[in-house]
């Protein structure tokens, strides 16, 4: 009767040091938010949805549209994974193409 | 069309059928954005895979967000179509902020049903075409009136 409550116990131990190796592993990993060049959005637009969302100064939208439309693609945002999910979310509602990667595949 | 600024108020006045064709679209696409997803081609572009690289990533976060997405894209649309019961709309910088996100996406659609997939793909001239033009300066001149604040 009383194995139950102490596998749990031992079990939830396990795995709070499981979370804990992981949370001290994430912040060497970070994650950025792409923007990718479409044939539908005007630049006037991209640039709007970058200062208007991400409260950039207009020279640094302008750059980054800029660096959509020639590039094809910018990283406009970078830090944990869901934060950045939450940026490619909002960037979706906005009708931008918008991605989540590893900065290392950026 | 005309775009103009009236004090603190962005005023569309749309010329003889605008508004009721620019109402029949946006109720048509309230109608496509609230289909089964997938169900219509478009949907690849308002709903992008948000993970290039990694499908089961990217159907998760599919999960999570795109209801609400589909919610929010279609109230926004919702109020923009009731706004379009008059030839004159008077909008706050705000409201008219609303406008933007629905006018790309309505171009979205048009894009897929006109087969502009690159930045070189012509714009047909047809009445489609010529409605998907007509949306991108309704844009831009919205643009231009909020960024002379």
């Amino acid at each position: 009767m009383f194995d139950v409550p102490v596998l749990r116990t031992a079990n939830s131990t396990q795995s709070d040091a499981g979370l804990e190796t992981s949370l001290e592993v994430a912040p060497d990993v970070p994650w950025i938010t792409l923007v990718w060049n479409d044939p539908v959005n005007l630049m006037s637009y991209v640039s709007y949805v970058f200062r208007s969302y991400f409260g950039f100064p207009k020279e640094e939208a302008e750059r980054l549209m800029l660096q959509v439309h020639e590039n094809g693609r910018a990283v406009v945002a970078t830090g944990p994974r869901e934060e950045m999910e939450r940026h490619t979310e909002a960037m979706h509602e906005f009708g931008l193409w918008a991605t989540v990667a590893k900065a290392s595949d950026g | 069309m005309r775009v103009s600024r009236s004090g603190d108020r962005i005023v569309l006045e749309f010329a003889d059928g605008e508004s009721g064709v620019l109402r029949s679209l946006v109720d048509q696409y309230i109608e496509v954005v609230g289909t089964d997803a997938g169900a219509d081609p478009a949907h690849a572009r308002m709903f992008p895979a948000a993970y290039r690289d990694d499908d089961a990533a990217a159907e998760e976060f599919t999960r999570y967000t795109r209801a609400g997405l589909v919610d929010r894209k279609a109230a926004n649309a919702a109020q923009v179509s009731l706004a379009l019961d008059e030839e004159t709309v008077r909008l706050t910088a705000d409201a008219a902020a609303r406008w933007l996100p629905l006018l790309t996406d309505l171009r979205l659609v048009i894009a897929d049903r006109l087969g502009i997939r690159i930045d070189d793909d012509e714009i047909p001239d047809t009445p489609a075409g010529e409605v998907y033009s007509w949306l991108g300066h309704l844009q831009e001149s919205i643009i231009m009136l909020l960024d002379d604040e």
